[in-house]
């Protein structure tokens, strides 16, 4: 046998009879690593999801140039963002303008959405943009994983985590429209840790103009305060806890008691003189929150592991005016008084969630949360209210073969106002070629009605009186809403079929949706003292379909493409008038070199809140890196292509372009 | 019927195979050496001992290795671990020696660029063009390559624009100091399509790479490398060679003349390893593993 035959096959041999495993340790120069990115850290791929996702990520985020959280999520596919008196309102395919209520809106998991008054709001949120790391919304209903209100979708914030954002950075924007931004942010990290600790301000004055062309007053000016940290205690135990404090003032014109009751009808000199006789045009909303969460993580081991979070949470909302009533008597005829629309609402939230990884196909999601609610408003509710919400929540994601993933679970919820709930969802994926899947999901889910509509006892309570009627400085204004109650859960049934595709030649993502969504049970309403007794009347539903495409051509440049085509049904009118047929995004994302970036997007919506929405959104950027010191210049110029109003009441600009300029520095 | 002449030419040319396949099959005192000599070392000496049967093969510990220079100088060291070629590097004098398991961060600590006589190095890095390959066949559109480099391992990162730079893939690179200041992590991470990992131990240990792994994985790039040791820990893939792709190369080194040795190779063949899980997760197919790697060698004869 030739020589180096003889020593192949020896080789050969010889290999088959050695230990694999202990060559292995030889060559493979194995130190001691941890498991990382373990079974129960990973996230399903957007082939896998029971549903379709839209992320909003830091490179989208900085070349939109975007200010607010609700300009990004013009981005999203069906996402209608409106402005409503000194709000902004986010609803995903329709409903009522106002009333934003089937959103589930999280920080870092920690829920934003008002417990008493159902909304959220979204310019109060104590998150400056700059600490976000990316927005993830999940359009279709998900109360199987985040609780009731996640009827029609889920907006994820995700902030960037402590270790992700260490030095020192400041920046500073001003523009038109008395744009006046700052931010200031200090972060550090130890050997088994990170903290970052930021302040930011934002400042602006909004609209010049309501729909009649008269001044309209709803400048925000607020500052911030955001904490996070994080702490491994060793490879099994990790803490991150956050603090976050928001003071602000918002602005609104004052559009209460416009019309309403003498003070004391029975001795009025006729009948239809009951008016306010006058009021302060404007009001100022001091708006505080406050914000605790802390989080445990506990990696069992690679395949189980339990977090346990625990946040609390307060908002309070303090506007006070002057207002001057008509008395009925003959003396004296008027009085003024100071009337408020206060709240003080809590809310406890502690959640306990286990993931264990049976095998690589087979995952299983469960756990248990309580919360308590809590509202503190002598005009809302004629004192305090508070309610329990107990929640059992299981899921599966079974990978049956490379192809096919059925992914399934359930939500049970007691609500000690309502009663209590159960919201299943399944879902197939067909994962037909690797990076590509195609799904169908069924889901139920359910919105409880809030606080307001379920207990709402609104009456305005007037102090200070001067004069003094008949010896009293304070009574009770007569208009009242006291809600009966009973309200049952608004319920949607969603059927969908998707398509979501990774062509990685390409470097492009596509996600299709079709959808018919049906909410019934609808509880429809426009709140006004005197005049609100909400039920279960209505139902909306909806029937279109949804893309959305991302696409990054070469080094420099990448696309992103949104598009929805909505059908809908309502029996309220107040629920047609925000959906458009058709609505949508383009923006170009481009690396000029040299430190040189731009943003181009167009914003478009043929019927939105009934009248044509069009805008164009230019961002530029300058990087100067020096050193460590790294310098940013931007300039941001927005540019309406309609001249209609936006909202309800709103609301118009005297010019139809805005820019603004910034600068930061990074240390 | 051969000539009389022809005959003395058949029988000159045997002569000379019988010398040559002398030469080539003389028996070779071959001695292996390392800090230990666990089950794994075991091993190896058997594998080696199996392959080499006209050699002799024998394990000595680094506390009894006499200088290199009173060992046999017509006999072959194999020395384990950069301690050992910082050993064998003080001596001009000693045996043909090849050195394993010293990454090229390791081995530009000890001989900065010198390349010692008589020590050839078997890199046990990955070469970067097999790595940029990979990235090449597993990524197509990772063209933006995010690079982190420390003290030790510059001089790489100009190879690897270097070997980038044919392939019209753009090296994004950081110099990353000390990793309890994360921001040159981000500022890589904010400009690239995939991580690239450095076999530099200052970068890529068991203290750090928690940190690389969950902030790449945050923003949904993968890690390539550095090593196969990393796939467990979650990069997404890496080349390496196990112990029958070394003991190919050492085999055919121990045929050569020494002297015909160069100062350092990596091993012709090699394995992919995969976390396939991570892979899944970010939506990234790797495909068949030996389709991949016929592919990569196929890159590695036509670039």
């Amino acid at each position: 046998m030739p020589n180096h035959a003889l020593r192949l096959a020896s080789l050969v041999f010889g290999l088959s009879a050695s230990s694999l495993a202990g060559a292995y340790e030889l060559f493979l120069d194995n130190p001691p690593l941890p498991e990382v990115l373990t079974a129960t850290r990973l996230h399903q791929a957007p082939a896998a999801v029971p549903g379709s996702i839209s992320v909003i990520d830091r490179q989208l985020i900085q070349a939109s140039g975007a200010r607010e959280l609700t300009e990004l999520l013009r981005l999203v596919p069906g996402m209608l963002v409106i402005p409503e008196g000194s709000a902004t309102n986010v609803n995903y395919h329709g409903g009522l303008g106002a009333g934003a209520r089937r959103l589930q809106v999280l920080v870092d998991g920690r829920s934003v959405y008002r417990p008493a008054l159902a909304q959220v709001d979204w310019v109060d949120i104590p998150v400056a943009l700059e600490d976000i790391e990316r927005i993830e919304v999940f359009r279709g209903p998900n109360t199987v994983s985040y609780g009731a209100n996640a009827l029609l979708g889920v907006i994820n914030i995700i902030t960037q985590k402590p270790s992700d954002s260490q030095g020192s950075r400041l920046s500073y924007t001003t523009g038109k429209r008395g744009i006046e931004d700052w931010y200031a942010r200090q972060g550090f990290g130890w050997e088994n840790g990170a903290m970052r600790v930021s302040l930011s301000g934002f400042d602006h004055d909004r609209f010049d103009l309501d729909r009649r062309g008269n001044d309209f007053p709803d400048s925000q000016r607020l500052s911030r305060f955001n904490l996070r940290a994080n702490h491994e205690l060793n490879s099994q135990h990790s803490f991150d806890w956050q603090l976050a404090l928001k003071d602000g003032i918002n602005q609104e014109p004052n559009y209460e008691l416009i019309t309403g009751d003498a003070l004391f009808k029975n001795h009025a000199t006729h009948e239809d003189a009951a008016i306010v006789a006058a009021q302060a045009p404007r009001t100022e909303i001091q708006a505080r929150d406050y914000a605790a969460s802390l989080r445990w993580n506990l990696d069992l081991s690679p395949h189980h592991s339990l977090s346990v979070l625990g946040a609390a949470q307060h908002w309070e909302r303090l506007q006070e005016w002057r207002a001057c009533f008509e008395t009925g008597l003959s003396a004296p005829a008027y009085s003024c008084g100071l009337i408020n629309k206060n709240s003080r609402e809590t809310r406890y939230d502690l959640e306990i969630q286990d993931i264990l990884s049976l095998s690589d196909n087979l995952r299983i999601i469960s756990g248990a949360g309580y919360r308590h609610d809590a509202v503190d408003s002598e005009t809302f509710f004629n004192g305090s209210r508070s309610k329990d919400i107990v929640r059992l929540f299981g899921q599966f994601e079974w990978y049956m073969n490379r192809h096919w993933l059925l992914q399934g679970g359930a939500m049970y919820e007691d609500d000690s106002m309502i009663g209590d709930s159960l919201s299943p969802r399944l879902a197939l994926n067909y994962l037909f070629y690797p990076g590509h899947g195609l799904r169908v999901v069924y889901s139920e889910a359910v919105r409880s009605p809030d606080m307001f509509e379920e207990a709402a006892d609104w009456q305005f309570y007037i102090r200070d009186l001067t004069p003094a009627i008949m010896g009293q400085t304070a009574m009770y204004y007569p208009a009242r809403s006291k809600v009966s109650g009973g309200l049952a859960q608004e319920r949607i049934i969603s059927r969908e079929l998707g398509y979501n595709g990774h062509f990685s030649s390409l470097g492009l993502h596509l996600d299709l949706r079709l959808f018919n969504e049906d909410i019934t049970d609808l509880i429809t309403h426009w709140p006004e003292i005197g005049n609100f007794s909400p039920g279960n009347d209505d139902r909306l539903s909806f029937k279109g379909w949804e893309a959305e495409g991302d696409w990054r051509l070469g080094l420099r440049d990448r696309l992103r493409l949104s598009y929805a085509y909505i059908e809908f049904e309502a029996t309220h009118h107040y629920d047609s008038e925000l959906t458009p047929r058709h609505s949508g995004s383009l923006s170009w994302l481009r690396d000029w070199s040299r430190g040189w970036n731009s943003g181009l997007t167009y914003l478009g919506a043929n019927s939105l809140n009934t009248l044509r929405f069009e805008r164009v959104d230019l961002h530029v950027a300058k990087r100067l890196q020096v050193g460590s010191t790294q310098t940013t210049l931007s300039g941001t110029w927005q540019q309406r292509l309609d001249d209609n109003h936006l909202g309800g009441r709103n609301t118009n600009y005297r010019q139809r372009h805005v820019f603004w300029l910034s600068a930061g520095l990074e240390i | 019927m051969p000539t009389f002449s022809g005959k003395k030419q058949v029988n000159l040319c045997l002569l000379l195979g019988l010398m040559l396949w002398l030469a080539t099959a003389r028996a070779l005192d071959i001695t292996v050496a390392a800090y230990s000599n666990g089950p794994a070392m075991q091993a190896f000496i058997d594998s080696l001992t199996v392959a080499r049967p006209q050699d002799r093969v024998r394990f000595i510990a680094t506390h009894e290795l006499p200088s290199s220079a009173q060992m046999n100088h017509d006999s072959r060291l194999i020395l384990i671990g950069p301690q050992l070629l910082d050993w064998r590097q003080r001596s001009v004098q000693g045996p043909p020696t090849i050195v394993l398991q010293v990454s090229r961060v390791q081995a530009r600590k000890i001989l900065d660029k010198r390349e010692p006589p008589g020590i050839i190095l078997l890199w046990s890095d990955p070469p970067l063009a097999r790595q940029l390959n990979l990235i090449r066949e597993a990524l197509p559109h990772g063209q933006r390559i995010g690079v982190l480099y420390g003290n030790d391992s510059g001089f790489l990162v100009n190879e690897l624009r270097q070997a980038a730079s044919d392939h019209g893939l753009q090296i994004n690179a950081q110099f990353w100091p000390n990793s309890n200041d994360t921001r040159p992590l981000h500022r890589v991470l904010d400009h690239s399509d995939v991580l690239f990992g450095l076999d530099d131990a200052q970068l890529y240990n068991s203290s750090t790479i928690k940190t690389l792994l969950l902030s790449s994985y945050g923003r949904r790039i993968p890690l390539i490398g550095p090593t196969a040791a990393f796939i467990r820990a979650g990069s997404l893939a890496s080349t390496y060679s196990n112990q029958e792709d070394w003991l190919k190369s050492i085999n055919q080194l121990l045929d050569r003349d020494p002297l015909s040795w160069p100062a350092s190779i990596y091993p012709e063949s090699f394995q992919i390893m995969r976390n396939l899980q991570v892979g899944r997760s970010l939506g990234i197919s790797l495909g068949d593993k030996h389709a991949l790697v016929n592919r990569l060698q196929h890159l590695e004869i036509t670039p």
